[in-house]
């Protein structure tokens, strides 16, 4: 079954109800492709990096990184074939949008492609769709044969003589992939085990080619800002998160489903005006913003801004906007048992900290959920997680530290009740 | 020759694409696997000859990922995902019921061949949760009787 | 060449080096400075997995793992700081919680890297209250190594030696996460010439041979550094030495001879030091045909009796001379001063030629072969030819290498020999035709050079003492000459004595 659209949309997504959208001459009939011409007819490779930067536009993959700087460190003078790499893996509990962008968009994100093939100078792009998004995939390949068959692909893309190819490989199942670095060592046939940095993908990328990887999200904003301009982006969200972002909201709410909404929307404005609030008359416990990977926020801090610089202050990251709300219900120990699970089930297993730490975070969430747990082990919980951050190879070991330094840090009574009870004290909680 | 010829002319065109010969193991690993069902031994070693690496190479690629399988799988996969937001909407009640309905355990295989059952993480459709992956089609919004009428239907 | 400060010491470095191999290459690790690791390892390619090399760099916010950071002239490093500790407690905590409680049936106590960096860097107590992964304990790898799963701290240094050294790459990592076990491909086996040294490399006690195993404490071995004589390449080793008998060979480390490696074949050679088939003592051939003990001083006197009866009657020219490859320097410059002195031309080494390889292994199944050819014992085509045609009458033979189907082919052809005096110090067809035999003693057992195929001299020393009688060649042959009054033997050799070489 297709998705249905966001039920708020934006420059990104106002025509995604229209089927013909995701179709090349549906999306040319709403201008698609316009901003490829002008980037490629009018403008310099630099003058589009330039363009990105003055924009502001961060990555929307989860590490919010400015997408003008990344594309500016790719080798302007070299013998070396360069690579895009468009990161589809989407794998972040909580998140679905990318899945979106690439099913009713597809043409928006190979628009952003090509102008970003321009800017960098890159002969190809991988496309890099997690292996379980079947339908996600197609859509774009069948965008992709569009466009091949009308130019807009390959050997003088939009009859400009830039030539430029796109072709999808799927991924097969495994988180890390979405790692920039764990991606392109899976897009070279091998296990997804994320490289030691430095070198970085701009030196060292895709086949040992200067790379630059960006996210579905990322890409389909380029050719909007092509188009309007870095003025008319930053009129949109805050002045250090500019542009609009897609909001994946799931959990306990009326009307779970994506938004598309500035960035810096107050996440009380998108849980309960939007997303319609908690049912059932009951009240929110907490808010996770970000994807699992980000620290969960109680039911007194939901007035913070969606954005990083200020998400930071309360401890916490926007991530790739996967807002999930907890009702009174919930137990936060099981929720614990679940995100330690996941981060346990798929740390790719190189660095110690990350490989232990994930599996013995687990283990104690499970015995303190069934009750065996003692105040102890909040404490080596505690102590576990902070051990992990910032000495991995990768930021796998502090995305599966931070949930579970945010869970004791605003719901440590959980944790404390079953350990004083002996076993959980939310009967109503979702089953674990 | 376990691998068919059908198959070898569709990992050749993957090679094609790459510009490292490598570059196409997991396309191919999808193809093999949908073809021959998991990836025996024999397989492996084939598919270390085609690229150029060694059986234990492959091996360890198969390993690596959820999507391939080292074990002979039922005709079916059904994946209910276990995260967190399909969780807090009553995935795992719904796993356990529909454990229960197949007479199997997470992780096994129904004695007919006709379904493997597992957990999964997050497939993307939190919105739309509790939900299912049956191969390559997405089952979303379920409940226990439509998730019923769905797996009976499989063949 | 860049300058980096460590500890407050200013070191002078070679550009491109990490911080790890500078400090190597210094001499300082873990000398000096300590920078705990695991999964680096001087000749393997990095890995940076294990993390316990991190170090603090001024002006970088976050720990750096020391292997993977190259130099840059003017940086300071700091390896003793409060957050270096922290890291390395941190980790070596976290490998404790999933690592069996194995020691007391562990073959690495003593000489593991877990034991030893926990009590070094680690905390005194674990906090860990989980049941512990339970995986395969006994995995017969191959012809050479057992494999616990359950002991591996996956520092993966197995796998990046097979597939870098060898380059037969058995070993992969499968799975991921705190699932991952080392493996090899379903029906393969861990088997290449070089295989052992994953055992050297383990840091735990997860790969271990099965020659070593179970045999004794490392604790009681006493390391005598030596060389192997397996080959002509001379690797250097360690001789694992208790109650007087060598348990093993391992590697020692020469960067010029064999970097860190020894192949399987020269490992095991260490059984022929105390094998069955030592001879144990003087043997002389009596009237009535039969090879029966002697006092030393008895079957010397025998031989000399024997050779100057010949040499007198016929000429030194009837007398033919087979030197070992497996004596030292000093005991084939007795040799050959024997040899001037008797007036002997028909001189060779018998040495056998097999199989060599790119890494290690020298055809030349000897270790000096060429320290035989330096004093003149050369090509041993011209000897095998007299003796099959008839010219010689008496055999003065180092060795039995001489028999080797590749030369003489069998003991035949010397039956006819009016004098056969054997120097050895394994038993051999040669007792058949022999008259004499002096048991000898192995590089093991005595000091001395032997020179390897490159031309390097190499000292050995002994590390046993036979239980059993037995001199080195060069003793042997001072008596011989004394016994034969040639001028200059006096019955003294010493290996020791500068210029004897």
């Amino acid at each position: 079954m297709g998705l249905q659209a966001p039920y708020v949309t934006g420059y990104l997504t106002e025509h995604f109800a229209d089927d013909a959208y995701a179709t090349l001459d549906g999306y040319k009939a709403r201008g698609g492709y316009r901003a490829a011409e002008k980037a490629l007819r009018e403008m310099s490779p630099d003058d589009v990096v330039e363009l990105m930067k003055s924009s502001g536009l961060q990555g929307r993959g989860g590490a919010g990184f400015s997408a003008g700087m990344k594309w500016s460190f790719m080798p302007k003078d070299s013998d070396k074939p360069k690579y895009l790499v468009c990161n589809a893996d989407e794998s972040e509990p909580g998140s679905f949008k990318d899945r979106i962008l690439l099913e009713r968009g597809p043409h928006q994100v190979l628009d952003g492609i090509l102008i970003g093939a321009w800017a960098t100078g890159s002969e190809k792009t991988f496309v890099y769709v997690r292996g379980e998004y079947a339908e996600p995939a197609a859509c774009l390949q069948r965008a992709i044969d569009e466009c091949y068959a009308a130019g807009v692909l390959g050997e003088n893309v939009l009859g400009s003589g830039f030539a430029h190819d796109v072709i999808i490989t799927r991924g097969a199942g495994a988180y890390i992939c979405g790692e920039e670095t764990g991606l392109l060592e899976s897009l070279e046939g091998k296990k997804g085990q994320p490289r030691k940095k430095p070198p970085f993908p701009a030196q060292y990328g895709a086949f040992g080619m200067p790379s630059t990887v960006n996210n579905v999200e990322t890409f389909s904003h380029v050719p909007h800002i092509v188009e309007n301009g870095a003025d008319w982006f930053r009129g949109f969200g805050t002045e250090k998160s500019p542009g609009n972002v897609i909001f994946g909201v799931s959990g306990h709410v009326m009307r779970p489903g994506l938004y598309e909404l500035p960035m810096g929307t107050r996440l009380d404005e998108i849980v309960f005006e939007h997303a319609g609030g908690v049912p059932d008359g009951r009240k929110v416990k907490g808010v996770i913003p970000g994807g699992v990977s980000m620290p969960i926020l109680p039911a007194g801090q939901l007035d913070v801004r969606m954005a990083n610089e200020f998400l930071r202050e309360r401890k916490t990251m926007l991530g790739t906007g996967g807002v999930m709300v907890m009702d009174e219900t919930t137990c936060m120990v099981r929720t614990a048992c679940v995100i330690t699970y996941f981060f346990r089930d798929e740390s790719c297993g190189q660095c110690t900290q990350c490989r232990e730490g994930t599996g013995w975070l687990n283990k104690i969430c499970n015995r303190i959920e069934r009750g065996a747990g003692t105040l102890e082990d909040l404490d080596v919980l505690a102590d576990v997680a902070g051990k992990m951050e910032g000495q991995t190879i990768c930021a796998f070991a502090d995305a599966a530290a931070w949930p579970v330094q945010g869970l004791l840090r605003h719901f440590r009574g959980d944790f404390e009740e079953h350990v004083r009870l002996g076993k959980c004290p939310f009967p109503e909680s979702f089953e674990l | 020759m376990v691998i068919s010829e059908d198959a070898r002319t569709a990992i050749d065109a993957e090679i094609r694409k790459y510009p490292q010969r490598r570059g196409a193991l997991l396309p191919a690993l999808h193809i093999v696997q949908k073809e021959l069902g998991h990836v025996a031994p024999e397989t492996a070693r084939e598919l270390a000859e085609i690229f150029e690496i060694k059986p234990v190479d492959v091996m360890e690629v198969v390993s690596f990922y959820n999507m391939f399988y080292a074990e002979p799988q039922g005709r079916h996969h059904v994946h209910v995902c276990t995260n967190l937001p399909c969780s807090l909407r009553g995935a795992r009640g719904l796993m356990r019921k529909i454990e229960a309905h197949l007479e199997i355990d997470a992780g096994e295989t129904t004695k007919d061949g006709r379904i493997t059952l597992g957990h999964e993480e997050c497939l993307g459709a939190c919105a739309y949760a509790p939900m299912m992956r049956i191969d390559e089609t997405y089952h979303e919004n379920l409940d226990l009787e439509e998730a019923k009428r769905i797996l009976d239907e499989l063949e | 060449m860049p300058n980096i400060t460590v500890d407050g010491q200013e070191l002078e470095v070679e550009k491109g080096r990490t911080i790890l191999q500078a400090l190597d290459d210094a001499g300082l690790l873990m000398n000096g400075v300590d920078v705990p690791h695991y999964c680096w390892h001087p000749k393997l390619p990095i890995d940076g997995s294990c993390r316990l090399c991190q170090v603090e760099v001024e002006g970088i916010p976050k720990l750096q793992i020391a292997c993977n950071t190259p130099v840059q002239d003017g940086m300071v490093v700091h390896t003793t700081t409060d957050r270096v500790r922290a890291a390395r407690e941190g980790v070596m905590e976290l490998l404790l919680v999933n690592h069996p409680l194995d020691c007391p049936i562990c073959d690495q106590a003593g000489e593991c890297k877990l034991q030893d960096y926990a009590f070094e860097y680690g905390i005194s107590a674990s906090r860990t209250r989980e049941p512990r992964r339970a995986l395969k304990k006994s995995v017969d790898l191959g012809p050479t190594i057992l494999f616990d799963q359950e002991r591996c701290i996956l520092c993966r240094r197995c796998v990046r030696f097979c597939r870098e050294i060898p380059g037969t790459g058995e070993l992969g990592v499968f799975n991921r996460g705190d699932h991952s076990v080392i493996e090899t491909f379903p029906g393969t086996e861990l088997d290449n010439p070089y295989s052992m040294n994953v055992a050297d490399i383990c840091p735990v006690g997860a790969l271990t041979t099965k020659d070593f195993r179970f045999k004794i404490r490392v604790w009681f071995l006493e390391d005598v550094p030596g060389v192997c004589t397996g080959c002509s390449n001379g690797c250097n080793v360690y001789l694992g030495v208790a109650n007087n008998k060598v348990y093993r060979y391992v590697p020692r480390r020469n960067d010029q001879v064999n970097d860190t490696w020894l192949c399987d074949a020269g490992r095991m050679s260490y059984k022929k030091i105390g094998a069955e088939d030592r001879l144990r003592g003087p043997l002389v051939r009596c009237d009535d045909g039969v090879l029966r003990e002697a006092t030393l001083e008895n079957a010397v006197a025998v031989a000399a009796e024997r050779l100057r009866r010949l040499v007198d009657a016929k000429g030194a020219g009837v007398v033919a001379v087979v030197a070992s490859a497996h004596a030292t320097d000093q005991d084939l410059a007795m040799l050959r001063r024997l040899v001037d002195a008797v007036g002997i031309d028909t001189v060779g080494v018998a040495v056998i030629v097999g199989e060599g390889d790119a890494l290690l292994i020298k055809p030349e199944k000897a270790a000096n072969a060429a320290g035989a050819r330096a004093r003149g014992f050369g090509d041993l085509g011209p000897v095998l030819e007299r003796l099959r045609g008839g010219g010689v009458e008496a055999l003065l033979c180092l060795g039995h290498d001489l028999l080797h189907e590749s030369l003489l082919g069998g003991a035949g052809p010397l039956e006819g020999l009016d004098s056969v005096v054997v120097l050895d110090t394994h038993r051999s067809e040669l007792e058949r035709v022999a008259d004499v035999v002096l048991p000898a003693r192995h590089a093991a057992e005595k000091h001395g050079t032997l020179t390897n195929h490159a031309g390097l001299s190499q000292h050995v020393q002994p590390a046993v003492e036979p239980a059993f009688q037995a001199w080195s060649e060069g003793e042997l042959l001072a008596r011989l000459g004394a016994a034969l009054e040639l001028d200059g033997f006096d019955g003294s050799f010493d290996p020791l004595a500068e210029g004897d070489a």
